[in-house]
């Protein structure tokens, strides 16, 4: 038996549990819960219990039993129907109180907290996110732009302005806060703050299409000085490795194989720390080689990648897609789908309808949209220059 | 109407007028598939709707197997994307449209009018419509699984603007969301007909003595559920008309882009789709308020207060939809009332649930299988109803909406409500229907391995939904803490489906081999338990009396002086001539195919078509009109022992 309602209690628990939550309005929310289920336990354990003893006690036990003159044919007792009115209302005032509180609580970032929070606008794309930093302008280029991974500072609140271009989208990373849609056409917003510095798993709770299952995003909460040192890396245009920049010893080339439709993008030497993996991407990779990341600039331009994606400071002019200035600082790729290795990335560049069926990039880039007959594709050799480049990209 | 006008003293109209064209000549066959086509006897209609509703019952839960099998394993590739999100949309619209409301349709056809001593309902031929009309949507709904565009995607709540041309027609000629538009209208048609017939009849057509707070529970759940159908639909054909613009003629109600607003589609959805619910289950709760008196052999505990909260569920559920909604950002005011709206209505809720173990109390329980489904609905229920208590807390749902805890929900609700509620109801009335009465052993044990699966299918959603899992999601990643439940899941699935298998089976069994049952084998309390198996055509051979509110029980209990008062009776309905019966017709059934050719060519935007088939339509009602009520008279005397009543 322990390990049986052990087995459940392990079934609360992983990325994306409402328990294991690190920032107050998840917490608000999780205490709600709790109100809910002691309530409603209570009332179940007394219901089902008079339940079972009226099943039990008044069950006929034979034929005889079932023939016998029929009981008394009583009406009801008003007065039990009434206090059992009476009772049910007084328990759902004990659900009621905490409710409305924390529905104020959650809808907006507390005014002694108003002056410091940070504000991010996250807009939801099928089948992605991008975030962009109203406060950190940069000269010449606007808004500071991500995709996919929101970085925010732990210990300070972070209002998001949601949005939508396309369909509706919503917003949830389950350990921070609950969830509020990205709708069309409407301004709406949540707050959420983590606590201390982590990495945490959010996915698109709406259904927006073909591939809502694969619309994930991560967020991750650094310590103030971190994140101010994160903020000037960002707002750095993109990293130039001239071609003929001196090579250390280049790194093995990697295998690929595509491992086929929907294979797993994730691995546990990863999920072990993630954040310490985040910090390690933060810097250039050991082994470059500049020849092959020229290349892998030249084909971005061929491939005519810059018609929807940015790397600021170098071409691309595209705001479809996820700016990419620093892609190869980001943990995940293909909207938080992959790990952002260099065979996930080998295998999103040359198949990315095996990784995400109908993504725009494949539907509108690769085909062409009206006819769905192919425009290019990438072959391995291409895909492991245009690696090279993505992955300078710090 | 058309009984009680045609059965005026003097009417000398029948089938066989000589004199009339072709046109006008009504069907008499009483066998064969003529007579299925053209009938208006609202107990083959109900069988018909029972027919229906149950094959669907089978493709939806197929639907759901192949979900199941798709999210067994984390990564899986058993099917596509898009075929997984053709899955879950044609899944729900299949089993709420297709399944349980005409599995709902099947018993206020059958039962109620035996229930409040009608001979039929008010509007027959509109009946058989109703029905016509609910196949033709049913078709609609369901021809994308055969043609190229593909089955609809959208959702069965087809949030704008996902279900906008731009999105749906990616790459041309995908009209699978055009055919769910044109299938929701045409099934809305058909639920607001027959809702305002189920309306007439239990207004008109009870029988002498028949006061409303005499009906029995079902009957006043048919009633009201009748009412929400006819007020709630409205709200949905609003919707889907403005989509139908949006999508055929370039009008921007929820073309975002345009300056549309999606936001408009989620209200006007959910005033429809919350109510939808209590339609699903309200006809489940007063199936249960039959069945527990007559198992119990002692009246409802609080019949009042069960018939108010009924209605007052169904008030109430006009004032929640937007719980549906907590997480699109109404203001902190709007998402208080409606948190509290929602608590609210679990008053009335729980009050049937304490009414119901009331009932128990002191009884002497017959745990047959109708019984056991009974009771099996109050556990499921009960656990349904308090996972709807923590959605109505804001804050809590904002972590559990669209997760797979509200998956796991509805499914308490649904099936552990609806589905038991209504496969209970099949037992029960089986004998009534069919004269046979199902094994207790082989009832039983697909209760239990249906009850059994269900639970091991759904109780696990309710962790993978506060561990974070979304719904409507084909795929998910192995690392994320959810394999083991997934997979629990999908065995469940698949004891349930052996559960529905056996249920399937026994009944099929049954209905050739079951062992016969004669009138009234449990010991009922109503009207309808009075009739002979299979009722005949005309049910009542002598309008009963009615003298209190189990009118069936008292009159077992009475017998001298209902047998004196029955002979009265039956001597004045002799001299109006006998029984007065309506003709049928086959103007419904015409009427609603043309609804179904001008739809299907609606869809394909080749509008000539489309007039053509609203012509034909139009014509099926016009000759409808022209043709006239009908009617012929039975005699009771030379169809049946007379003895109604006795026992």
């Amino acid at each position: 038996m322990p390990l049986f309602f052990g087995g459940w209690l392990n079934w609360l628990s992983g990325p994306q549990s409402t328990f294991e939550v690190a920032g107050p309005v998840a917490k608000a929310q999780l205490n709600v819960f709790y109100v809910t289920l002691w309530v409603t336990g209570i009332i179940f354990v007394l219901v089902a219990g008079v339940l079972t003893y009226a099943t039990l006690k008044y069950k006929a036990r034979n034929t005889a039993d079932e023939h016998a003159a029929p009981p008394p044919q009583g009406h009801g007792n008003p007065l039990i129907e009434l206090g059992l009115i009476a009772v049910s209302v007084l328990a759902l005032v004990f659900i009621a109180v905490p409710t409305l509180k924390a529905i104020w609580y959650d809808y907006e970032v507390p005014a002694a907290e108003k002056e410091t929070a940070l504000e991010v606008n996250a807009i939801g794309y099928q089948w992605w996110f991008k975030f962009e930093y109203p406060a950190e302008q940069i000269a010449g280029a606007g808004t500071l732009v991500t995709g996919n991974e929101l970085v925010i500072p732990a210990g300070r609140a972070v209002r998001l302005n949601l949005r939508s271009v396309d369909v509706i989208h919503s917003f949830w990373v389950p350990k921070l806060a609950g969830k509020v849609d990205m709708i069309p056409n409407r301004g709406n917003h949540m707050w959420l703050k983590a606590d201390e510095p982590g990495y945490f798993w959010g996915q698109c709770a709406e259904y927006c299409g073909e591939d809502h299952a694969v619309m994930r995003f991560r967020v991750i909460a650094l310590s103030e000085p971190d994140y101010a040192a994160w903020l000037v890396h960002q707002k750095a245009p993109g990293r130039v490795v001239p071609a003929d920049a001196p090579s250390s010893a280049p790194a093995a080339a990697y295998d690929y194989k595509n491992p086929g439709r929907n294979a797993p993008g994730y691995s546990s030497a990863f999920d072990a720390d993630p954040l310490g993996a985040w910090v390690k991407l933060q810097s250039p990779e050991a082994g470059e080689v500049p020849a092959s990341i020229a290349h892998g600039r030249q084909l971005f331009q061929q491939k005519n990648c810059i018609g929807c994606h940015t790397v600021r400071g170098q071409e691309g002019v595209g705001v479809s897609g996820p700016d990419l200035t620093h892609i190869g600082s980001r943990t995940t790729i293909a909207g938080g789908v992959l790990e952002n290795s260099k065979e996930n990335l080998h295998r999103w560049l040359t198949d990315p309808n095996g990784v995400k069926p109908g993504n725009k990039m494949w539907t509108t880039g690769y085909n062409d949209s009206a006819s769905g007959k192919e425009i290019f594709r990438i072959n391995d050799d291409e895909a492991r220059a245009l690696v090279a480049y993505l992955h300078s990209l710090k | 109407m058309e009984a009680l006008v045609q059965a005026a003293p003097g009417s000398h109209e029948t089938h066989a007028a000589p004199k009339r064209s072709w046109l006008f000549t009504r069907p008499t066959a009483k066998t064969g598939i003529v007579s299925w086509l053209t009938t208006v006897d609202h107990k083959r209609i109900g069988l018909l709707y029972a027919i229906s509703a149950l094959f669907f019952f089978l493709v939806g839960g197929f639907e759901a197997l192949l979900i199941r099998v798709q999210l067994a394993v984390p990564n899986n590739t058993f099917i596509t994307h898009q075929t997984y999100n053709e899955m879950f949309t044609m899944h729900a619209t299949t089993m709420i449209f297709l399944a349980v409301m005409p599995l709902s349709a099947a018993f206020f056809n059958y039962i109620m009018p035996l229930q409040i001593g009608a001979r039929d309902v008010a509007f027959p031929r509109l009946n058989g419509f109703a029905f016509w009309v609910f196949i033709a949507g049913a078709i609609i709904l369901n021809i994308g699984w055969f043609v190229k565009s593909g089955a609809p995607d959208a959702g069965w709540f087809g949030y704008a603007p996902l279900t906008s041309k731009a999105y749906s027609n990616q790459f041309g000629g995908d009209m699978s969301t055009d055919l769910w538009v044109m299938g929701l209208q045409i099934l809305g048609v058909s639920s607001v007909v027959g809702s305002l017939n189920f309306i007439v009849t239990i207004i008109n057509l009870r029988a002498p003595g028949m006061t409303m707070m005499r009906l029995p529970v079902f009957t006043w759940m048919t009633l009201v559920t009748a009412f929400l159908i006819i007020l709630s639909f409205p709200a949905i054909t609003i919707a889907l008309v403005e989509l139908m613009m949006d999508r055929s003629f370039d009008s921007n109600f929820f073309e975002a882009a345009n300056g549309g607003l999606p936001i408009l589609w989620q209200h006007l959805f959910w005033i429809f789709g919350h109510p939808e619910v209590y339609i699903l289950i309200l006809p489940a709760m007063g199936i249960i308020s039959e069945i527990f008196p007559t198992f119990s052999r002692k009246p409802l505990f609080g019949y009042p207060i069960i018939v108010f909260s009924g209605a007052c569920i169904g008030f109430l559920g006009f004032g929640v939809w937007s719980h549906h909604m907590f997480t699109t950002g109404m203001g902190s005011v709007a998402t208080a009332a409606f948190s509290l709206m929602t608590m609210a209505i679990a008053v009335p809720t729980g009050v049937k649930i304490f009414n119901w173990i009331g009932t128990l109390w002191g009884g002497h329980l017959k745990m047959r299988t109708p019984m056991m489904f009974a009771l099996g609905f109050i556990w499921m229920f009960m656990f349904g109803g308090f996972s709807g208590i923590m959605h109505s807390a804001a804050p809590a749902d904002a972590q559990q909406q669209d997760s797979y805890f509200v998956v796991a929900h509805f499914h308490y609700v649904l099936i552990g409500g609806s589905v038991f509620a209504l496969l209970a109801g099949i037992h029960y009335w089986f004998p009534l229907v069919f004269g046979r009465k199902v094994s207790e052993f082989w009832g039983k044990l697909s209760f239990w391995i249906i009850f059994v699966g269900f639970n091991v299918t759904f109780f696990p959603m309710h962790f993978l939904g506060l561990n974070g899992m979304p719904r409507r999601t084909a795929v998910y990643d192995g690392n994320m803490g959810w394999n083991d439940a997934n997979l629990v899941s999908t065995i469940g699935a698949f004891i349930l489906a052996i559960g529905v298998g056996v249920y399937f089976f026994v009944m099929i069994y049954t209905y050739f081999k079951g062992e016969k049952s004669g009138r009234d084998p449990w010991d009922g309390r109503t009207l309808e338990w009075a009739l002979p198996t299979p009722p005949p055509e005309h049910n009542f051979d002598v309008i009963p009396t009615i003298h209190a509110r189990d009118a069936f029980w008292y009159e077992k209990h009475h017998q001298r002086e209902i047998s004196r008062e029955q002979a009265v009776h039956a001597k004045e309905e002799e001299s109006h001539g006998g029984i007065h019966m309506p003709s049928q017709s086959w103007f419904p059934i015409v009427a609603a195919s043309g609804l179904l050719i001008g739809s299907i060519f609606f869809v394909n935007h080749i509008y000539a078509g489309a007039i053509a088939g609203g012509a034909l339509m139009v014509l099926g009602i016009y000759f409808w009109a022209a043709e006239g009520p009908g009617g012929y008279h039975v005699d009771p005397a030379g169809h049946d022992d007379g003895s109604h009543g006795k026992h």
